[in-house]
């Protein structure tokens, strides 16, 4: 892309946005308050699982201020359903006021709930979701050459969730007027959500207008509003058309929003070799989503993604299900049910470098995907970009100092003290391939990827690019102004870039919004083809207009801001002129220039193929971002709590685009993972009661809780994007593994393997004293062949 | 998880008399602490109203009850189910009754069940609060059939 030259793209540039933000100018959609607005309360079912045996609305609807009730009946009368499987989700949400249940049994255990027992939609005979087995490789032979074969009998990632700072929120309005429906709401991924909503309310996705506007956090959670908003919709319909708003509490958020995905790995075989080099993986796993899937059964193959972690083998059989809970639904949390499969393959690493007497960081080594094999194809087909797995260790151990912490941690263990070192390994795939959703359902309508933008000349010549992106904090105003500040050789002030989603924009595609780590490479792969559209239309005008050829022509600034110049001549002509001549005087251009507009869309798609269904093969994402993290921990002995001594994370996610956005969410990321491992978790009683709806129960990690994060950053350029970024900002959950690790590190000696990925001093007790949990015998046996 | 709760306590008067009286709703629904009000339908059923406080949740719980067991004069046995600001309850509530030392012997067990957000924001204050209240109950129950 040689005539992009500013430089401008690498630079740590400010973030345009914070200038706005940090000064409270921010608009958020609770700024927004429209003429004769009504707001929205949903009441809510007190039971995880109930028949509602009557309804009555009476005594709402005669309160003073109350415009309408909306009930189930109504809402499904006036709809189609989301989904096949299970009732239309509100039919349970949006019952009002006086209802009477009858209390039904529940079921809050993924493996529980697949022996069925008890049916949460009795309709659909079955509490199973989906069930595939991922298989490559000859597993058998690797168990039949194997010298050792390690088998781990349970493992369990819990539950737990975002906490962004806004809720969701939505304003929806159904206007007869104009038989249009208008939509103000911080949903991170309208375009899909829009595609449920017309098929759901029965119109035409040309007369449904969404905006976004700035975005307190989204992390994913976001994407599953879309049933929240068809009630919107169908409330002010009933309420005459009149805006209808609804804030979700911070409870509702905990309760009813979304969860990230829970699984249980089953029945573990490992197959080695006599180096601890690792021939097959055989394993179940039970995934649970909640009491309706909102956005799966997708999660049952995103994780196959990264099927094979960093790691080398080429054998392997994962028989995976998924399963229906009375427990929240689960969605996109920081990543989309990739984590917990990275979480399982690290666990797995750990355990067998324990058992077999190897140090963890040798057991990496030996395993990892080597820097030469890239671009690497894992045994499913995906396609791993760039990398260098054991060049990061060395920079974190470097960075950590490793061999200090080794002997202080031989002293420490001397000493009585429980002090564990872990290693994380993860991987952040970006710009994923819809295709992917057509392994759990053949007839499903999507594949690929693809993000629009338009980049104009205004007609005063202002430079202005919209994207169908929906940020929450990451920058892309900013990102997005270097981009095309390269393009067009001016500084990044001179780009307006406009906040949020619009669909009258006409920028979006079906796939547009925020999500998947992957704005850096298909957002500003659209930003930078828009750009050049765009430039190309500027040079043919000021070849024209300056009576020169294309070739004579340069970019750049001059005495009346941004010109193209002619290098012969000097004599140049700016933007003003430019859009001048296109938009308001345009009797001066000739018959040939009349399909200029310096208004210029793009769209920009990722070279996907639909993977093969049968064999569940092929290129599911296009960028692999890579996380590696090491903690020192230590468990004190008298309380059982776990501190974080040290802590070091390294982040290559290919070409920087600006540094300290990229060092920002690498921040972010790591917050939220340390508080996953340690901190935050879902809880929920035997009869679904969430016993963490509030934060004072859920504990949402705060700055006093962070440890300080030594950062470092390594650059492997992707291949598979225009500008060698890759998508970045989930982090893979590398804290999440790191901790496991660093636990298991500090207390393997005394007989403990560590099982769920959420540890605090609670489970810490149970596991040395009660010895209730993770004990080794009783979860993992070895098997040393001849 | 269901809050249990049990004992035994004695009383100087027969099993019929102490039996008469815990199966009739009108002697024994005011005896709940907090009580409000009560509305008899049958024999059988009847609603009450009493005042809850749980922390920053006050209000109303309106429970349906039902004498599921009657078995004169050994055995009683409520079922009730009802609202409260922030969930639901579902209750049982048993007294067996032995004649003792010139009067009765009362075994009563107990069984509570809550739902909802009531049982996310105040879990951990519904046990000692159900605790104190079923004491005050036994404690009027006591004083009645003395």
């Amino acid at each position: 892309m040689g005539s992009d030259g500013a430089g401008w793209v690498g630079k740590g540039l400010a973030r345009k946005e914070d200038n706005r933000l940090l000064r409270g100018r921010g608009k958020f959609i609770d700024d927004i308050r429209l003429h004769d607005m009504l707001y929205l309360k949903f009441v809510r079912s007190p039971y995880a699982h109930a028949r509602v045996t009557s309804l009555d609305t009476a005594a709402a609807e005669a309160l003073p201020g109350v415009i309408c009730t909306l009930t189930g009946a109504e809402i499904a009368h006036q709809t189609n359903p989301f989904i096949e499987i299970g009732p239309d989700p509100f039919a349970r949400i949006a019952e009002l006021v006086q209802v009477d249940y009858e209390s039904l049994e529940v079921v809050v255990d993924g493996e529980e709930a697949l022996k069925a027992s008890v049916l949460l939609h009795e309709e659909a005979g079955t509490n199973r979701v989906w069930r595939g087995t991922f298989e490559y490789g000859d597993i058998e032979k690797a168990f039949r050459e194997a010298a050792h074969i390690v088998r781990i009998d349970k493992m369990h990632f819990h539950r737990f969730s975002s906490t962004p700072l806004e809720n969701n929120a939505v304003i929806g309005q159904w206007d007869a007027k104009d038989e249009h429906i208008y939509y103000w709401c911080n949903n991170s991924f309208p375009s899909f959500a829009m595609q449920f909503i017309a098929a759901h309310l029965g119109t035409p996705i040309d007369r449904i207008r969404v905006q976004t506007f700035d975005i307190g956090g989204s992390f994913g959670i976001k994407i599953t509003s879309y049933p929240q908003m068809s009630v919107c919709a169908l409330a002010s319909k009933k309420a005459g058309g009149r805006p209808v708003k609804w804030i979700e509490t911070r409870s509702e958020h905990n309760v009813s929003s979304a969860h990230g995905n829970e699984r249980t790995f089953r029945d573990t075989r490992v197959a080695l070799d006599k180096d601890g080099v690792i021939m097959a993986i055989d394993s179940r796993h039970i995934d649970d989503c909640g009491a309706y899937p909102r956005y799966e059964p997708l999660g049952c193959v995103i994780w196959a993604q990264v099927f094979p972690g960093v790691y080398r083998f080429r054998n392997a059989r994962i028989d995976f299900s998924q399963a229906v809970t009375n427990k929240c639904p689960v969605g996109p949390n920081r990543g989309y049910s990739r984590m917990q499969h990275l979480w399982f393959l690290e666990r797995v690493v750990d355990i067998c470098a324990h058992q077999l007497g190897i140090p963890p960081d040798e057991m990496r080594l030996r395993n990892y995907i080597r820097p030469e094999e890239f671009p690497y194809t894992t045994p499913n087909g995906c396609v791993y970009d760039s990398g260098n797995y054991p060049k990061m260790l060395q920079v974190a151990k470097e960075r950590i100092d490793w061999e200090d912490w080794k002997k202080k941690q031989a002293m420490a263990r001397a000493e009585g003290r429980w002090l564990g070192i872990g290693i994380g390994t993860t991987l952040d795939s970006g710009t994923n391939n819809f295709g992917q959703s057509q392994i759990v359902n053949p007839h499903a309508p999507f594949s690929g990827n693809s993000q629009g933008a338009n980049c104009k000349l205004d007609i005063y010549g202002e430079v202005v690019v919209a994207v169908g992106s929906c940020p929450q904090g990451q920058g892309h105003e900013t990102t997005a102004a270097q981009v095309v500040a390269d393009v067009l050789n001016i500084h990044p002030d001179m780009v307006t870039v406009r906040t949020g989603f619009d669909t009258e924009r006409n920028v979006h595609t079906g796939a547009s919004g925020t999500y998947a780590s992957q704005f850096a490479v298909s957002g500003l792969s659209a930003v930078h083809g828009a750009a050049r559209k765009l430039k190309s239309e500027m040079k043919q005008l000021a070849a024209f207009l300056l009576k020169t050829g294309e070739e004579n022509l340069e970019f750049g600034m001059g005495q009346q801001g941004p010109q193209i110049r002619a290098k012969d001549t000097g004599s140049s002509v700016n933007y003003w002129q430019l859009a001048n001549v296109v938009n308001v005087n345009s009797a001066v251009l000739p018959e040939e220039l009349y399909e200029l507009t310096l208004n210029c869309r793009y769209v920009w798609r990722a070279p996907f193929k639909v993977p093969d269904k049968e064999k569940k093969y092929g290129s599911l994402t296009l960028t692999y971002a890579s996380q590696l993290h090491i903690a020192v921990v230590e468990i004190d002995r008298d309380t059982f709590i776990p501190h974080i001594l040290e802590y070091v994370a390294v982040d290559d996610c290919g070409k920087v685009i600006n540094p300290p956005i990229v060092e920002g969410q690498v921040y972010g990321a790591t917050a939220h993972g340390i508080g996953a491992a340690l901190m935050e978790r879902c809880v929920y009683d035997a009869v679904g009661n969430m016993l963490t709806a509030t934060f004072s129960d859920y504990t949402p990690i705060t700055a006093v809780n962070i440890p300080n994060v030594r950062y470092a950053h390594m650059e492997t350029p992707s291949p598979h994007s225009y500008n060698g970024a890759k998508g970045m900002g989930e982090g893979g959950a590398a804290p999440i593994h790191t901790i496991s690790a660093a636990l298991q590190d500090a207390l393997f000696s005394s007989g403990i393997v560590v099982s769920d990925s959420f540890n605090n001093a609670d489970t810490l007790y149970r596991a040395m004293v009660a010895k209730d949990i993770y004990q080794a015998g009783d979860l993992v046996k070895m098997e040393k062949r001849a | 998880m269901p809050i249990k709760f049990g004992g035994d306590f004695q009383v100087p008067r027969a099993p019929e008399e102490v039996y008469d009286f815990l199966t009739d709703p009108n002697k024994f629904a005011p005896l709940l602490p907090d009580f409000q009000e009560m509305a008899v339908q049958d024999e059988r059923h009847f609603e009450v109203k009493v005042n809850v406080g749980i922390s920053y949740i006050k209000g109303t719980a309106e429970m349906k009850m039902e004498l599921a067991e009657a078995s004169r004069p050994q055995r009683a046995r409520y079922k009730g189910q009802g609202k409260v600001a922030g969930g639901n309850i579902s209750l049982t509530a048993g007294f067996d009754l032995v004649a003792a030392g010139g009067g009765t012997k009362v075994a009563w067990q107990g069984e509570a069940q809550i739902f909802g957000r009531l049982m996310s924001v105040a879990g951990g204050l519904l046990e000692p609060l159900g605790r104190k209240n079923v004491q005050k109950l036994i404690d009027g129950l006591i004083v009645a059939l003395r």
